[in-house]
């Protein structure tokens, strides 16, 4: 019972609905909940898809800071440094997952990618990972993975604070404090976060990692009515300014710019819930976020110079209503509406918004058949204004073999919107080479437009392909097996297979007659990820646990692969520059995918509160780009060497009210310039907790 | 089963006498030219004071195209344009051939995807293709012929497996292979300058067998 009055207080979806068969189930086993898989709450061992639970405890005591520190210690996920820190979820890249903050999806991508490190981890009591897709409930976006970070939110007295200092002058202070005042719960925070970066090239002007500042503010009021009413609203502010330098050779002379990038978020999510009957419970959730990011350079301060605006607004109304039919059957279903614009001087002007709209809803179904097998299935319907509809249908099923063993299996599909820059964009690059590249809507109009001005030279055969783009699709299929042994040992393995069609890719569609070239988008590729997870996990003794994992992944451009097989793909030797035709063994697969990840974890806590944690990471190596021409990653100067990260924190408490921790990152000192920028090395860091 | 493997061995032993019977045949007779050219200048970018001359806004050459002879295994004055004298002209990653309304010889080609030392024949059925500006024989563009630009990296790559088959302004056969576009025959570092990659760039490395009996034999019979 307490652990469904602990989650109501989350308030994220309805709970009284599933709390008799949480309670049920919790005398079986002692097991964590996730919400996220099903849109309402489940305890993790009777979800059929992959999903996985970071604590809070494991977050502290592994010194994380930002979410992709946590993140890249976790199986089967790798971080990217493209455009800030992203994730790669079952080999599908940053664009690809979805990021949901107390399952609110956060906006603001930079070439697709989301950048994790704006999301501190200060106030957050779990991360909950679903891997596979997840469109069914949550529409574009939850191709390969779902993260929903889960704030805390509990209704209890709590007042902490913490401080931070580690390496490169890094500062990172936090305040959270949560009240229950009668029928009121109020809930905030503040966060602070700077650091001066770090060079990786000594007496380079621009510096690897340059200087930034971070701010995030947040509170959250949740007021119950009576038994049947809740209501409460969320406010987060979160704002970056990083310092910028670029030095650009001009001939024998080195011009320097300097400028800033800056970014601010708001999220506001209003929500009302009613619970008709004990068995019905219908929420109204309203949703209001908005992302701006100005980037300006200028060589002179009196002089004009670089400056990129962006600025993105998403709002959405949405009910969801949860229905427990019988004890054995449950129904979800919902409905929204979502109203998007972005203006950018990348597109047209600033003052110019290019708007989208979309209309769905969903359904669920849930039927536990018997008492092993639980099966369950659903859809989503998207209808898009400007680009075309999609339905993403998702079907799974749990058999349990005995209290130990448990076999899972999902097939879903997944997708993703075309976003507003493969829509819209308007660039003109004259620095490099004066390509132009324009949005699959605007294409036409725009090469129009030159025609007109005697500007194009010619145009390609593509160009009859520009069309209403499609949403890039992805099918899913995911087999596994949950266990637990006696010798103490749990685990589990997990198959995964992702199809991907529909991607979009950009290719010319017209040339100037300066010789520059006109790039439009399409849906043409087609890609696949497959592999296997494992996860183990043992207690040593009381007080030492250890975990390891570990994934297998193979990707391929199943396009390029037919090339292949077709014998139409060459290579060429790096020494002797002569040229083979390539095999399907050579072949590297899609690029930044490391075939081997893995991870061991040892942990010691003793009940006084002194802890210690060793992290090892290993990450085999991935290719980067190609060299020898043929568009793909086959030779071995291609690829980034695979390395080892160890990692190691420690802490005790102090006494009941202030903790200390402290640790180390990379201890191993392991780095790589040119394709680990965001690595600086070695680092040590001192993290003070007090609760008042 | 008896019959057939001894009309193998017959088989075997005619080609034997065949084979024995061209090595004979003096080999300095070959009509076949196999040759490496290296750093051939491609229209290369012009800088004054140390710093290149930008056209529309971009790192620039003088606009002219180097005439190359196959035959002669020689650059062609531009004065010679108009003449038969030359095969190729290179201009960037623009390669002309001399025919069509880029010259007035008999000149064409086509992009072959293979090995260039597999081949040992222009294909019977190939379709040369004539400059037709802006539409040449040789395919421009990124992926589109013989090259593939990198635009994160700033670096042109020659594509492993093109061969561009030539008909030569006098009608006779070459296959070409670029080997590379940047000065001595080295690709830039990705992490090199974009002053070192502008300044080294267009110049060909390229190597090219020419068939100069007219046939569209690529090897000696000697060897086959």
């Amino acid at each position: 019972m307490r652990l469904g009055i602990t989650l109501l207080f989350i308030n994220l979806y309805s709970l009284s609905v599933a709390q008799e068969r949480v309670d049920s189930m919790a005398l079986k086993s002692i097991d964590e909940v996730v919400v996220t898989a099903t849109r309402s709450p489940r305890l993790l061992g009777n979800v059929a898809i992959p999903a996985s639970i970071i604590s809070a405890k494991t977050l502290y005591q592994s010194g994380s800071l930002r979410l992709h520190d946590i993140l890249s210690e976790q199986t089967g996920i790798m971080v990217v440094d493209n455009f800030g820190k992203g994730i790669q979820v079952q080999g599908l890249s940053s664009e690809y997952t979805l990021i949901l903050l107390d399952g609110e999806p956060l906006i603001g991508r930079t070439g697709g990618v989301f950048d994790l490190s704006r999301l501190t981890i200060r106030n957050i009591v779990k991360i909950e990972i679903i891997k596979g897709p997840s469109s069914s409930l949550y529409g574009s976006e939850a191709m390969g993975g779902v993260v929903n970070i889960i704030t805390d939110r509990a209704g209890q007295h709590k007042t902490d604070a913490n401080l931070r200092y580690a390496k490169y002058n890094t500062v990172d202070g936090s305040f959270n404090f949560s009240r229950h005042l009668n029928k009121t719960d109020v809930q905030g925070g503040f966060n602070y976060n700077r650091s001066e970066g770090y060079s990786l090239k000594p007496n380079s002007i621009q510096q690897t990692v340059e200087p930034y500042w971070r701010s995030t503010q947040h509170v959250n009021v949740n007021h119950m009515l009576n038994e049947k009413w809740k209501m409460g609203v969320g406010y987060r502010h979160n704002n970056t300014d990083i310092k910028n330098a670029i030095a650009v050779q001009n001939g024998s002379a080195i011009v320097i710019s300097n400028g800033f990038e800056r970014t601010n978020e708001y999220n506001i999510t209003p929500h009302l819930q009613h619970r008709l009957s004990p068995k019905l419970e219908t929420t109204l959730r309203g949703y209001l976020t908005g992302y701006t990011a100005l980037q300006e350079l200028k060589v002179k301060e009196t002089e004009g110079g670089y400056d990129d605006r962006f600025k993105q607004d998403f709002r959405r109304i949405e009910n969801q209503t949860d229905w427990q039919i019988r004890e054995q059957s449950s129904f979800n279903a919902g409905a929204g509406i979502i109203n998007e614009s972005v203006s950018s001087n990348r597109y047209d002007s600033l003052s110019t918004k290019r708007k989208n709209s979309i209309a769905y809803f969903f359904l669920q179904h849930e039927e536990k058949l018997n008492k092993k097998l639980i099966i369950i299935g659903g859809f989503r319907f998207d209808a898009n204004k400007a680009y075309s509809s999609v339905w993403s249908p998702k079907a799974a099923l749990q058999y349990r073999l005995s209290d130990n063993v448990s076999f899972n299996l999902s097939y879903g599909r997944g997708f993703k919107a075309p976003d507003f820059r493969q829509l819209y964009l308007n660039f003109t690059n004259l620095a490099a080479g004066s390509y132009s590249v324009f949005g699959a809507q605007v294409a036409l109009q725009e090469l129009k437009r030159m025609q007109d001005a005697q500007l194009i030279q010619e145009t390609t055969s593509l160009l009859g392909k520009v069309a209403k783009l499609n949403p890039e699709v992805s099918g899913g299929f995911n087999a596994g097996v949950k266990f637990r042994i006696a010798s103490g040992v749990k685990g589990s393995l997990n198959l995964f297979r992702n199809d991907l069609t529909n991607m979009i890719l950009t290719d010319v569609i017209a040339y100037k007659k300066n010789g520059g070239q006109i790039f439009s988008y399409f849906n043409v590729n087609r890609a696949l990820t497959q592999g296997v997870e494992v996860d183990l996990e043992k207690k040593i003794t009381a007080t030492i646990t250890a975990k390891a994992g570990y994934q297998f992944l193979y990707t391929a451009d199943k396009d390029a692969l037919a090339n292949i097989k077709k014998g139409s793909v060459f290579q060429r030797d790096i020494q002797s520059g002569q040229v083979y035709r390539m095999t399907i063994a050579e072949y590297g697969g899609l690029p930044n995918r490391s075939r081997h990840n893995a991870n061991l974890k040892l942990s010691y806590e003793h009940a006084s509160g002194i802890f210690a944690t060793t992290r090892l990471i290993y990450r085999s190596k991935w290719g980067t780009t190609d060299l020898d021409g043929n568009g793909l990653i086959n030779r071995s100067d291609e690829y980034a060497k695979g390395y080892v990260q160890l990692n190691a924190s420690a802490g005790f408490s102090v006494n009941k009210k202030c903790r200390v921790m402290g640790g180390i990152d990379n201890v191993l000192n392991y780095k790589d310039i040119q394709f680990l920028p965001g690595n600086p090395g070695r680092a040590g860091y001192i993290d003070i907790q007090v609760n008042f | 089963m008896k019959s057939v493997r001894i009309f193998g061995v017959v088989l075997a032993s005619f080609f034997l006498l065949q084979s024995c019977k061209k090595n004979d045949a003096p080999v300095d007779e070959s009509t076949l030219y196999q040759v490496t050219v290296n750093d051939l200048s491609a229209d290369t970018i012009v800088y004054v004071d140390g710093q290149p001359v930008l056209s529309n806004g971009q790192p620039a050459g003088a606009g002219k195209f180097t005439f190359y002879s196959l035959e002669d295994n020689a650059i062609i004055a531009s004065a010679d344009s108009n003449t038969l004298k030359w095969d190729l002209g290179f201009r960037g990653t623009t390669i002309i051939t001399n025919g069509g309304t880029s010259g007035p010889g008999a000149g064409g080609a086509f992009v072959y995807t293979g090995i260039f030392t597999d081949l040992t024949a222009v294909p019977a059925d190939s379709v040369f293709k004539i400059d037709n500006s802006p539409t040449m024989a040789i395919t421009t563009g990124s992926n589109k012929g013989w090259y593939t630009y990198n635009g994160q990296q700033n670096l042109i790559t020659p594509i492993p497996g093109r061969v561009l088959v030539i008909r030569t302004a006098s009608g006779k056969y070459a296959i070409v292979e670029i080997l590379n576009y940047y000065k001595g025959g080295v690709t830039p570092d990705p992490a090199a300058s974009d002053n070192d990659k502008i300044s080294k760039q267009r110049y060909y490395k390229f190597r090219y067998t020419y068939q100069d009996d007219g046939s569209k034999k690529l090897v000696d019979d000697t060897v086959l």
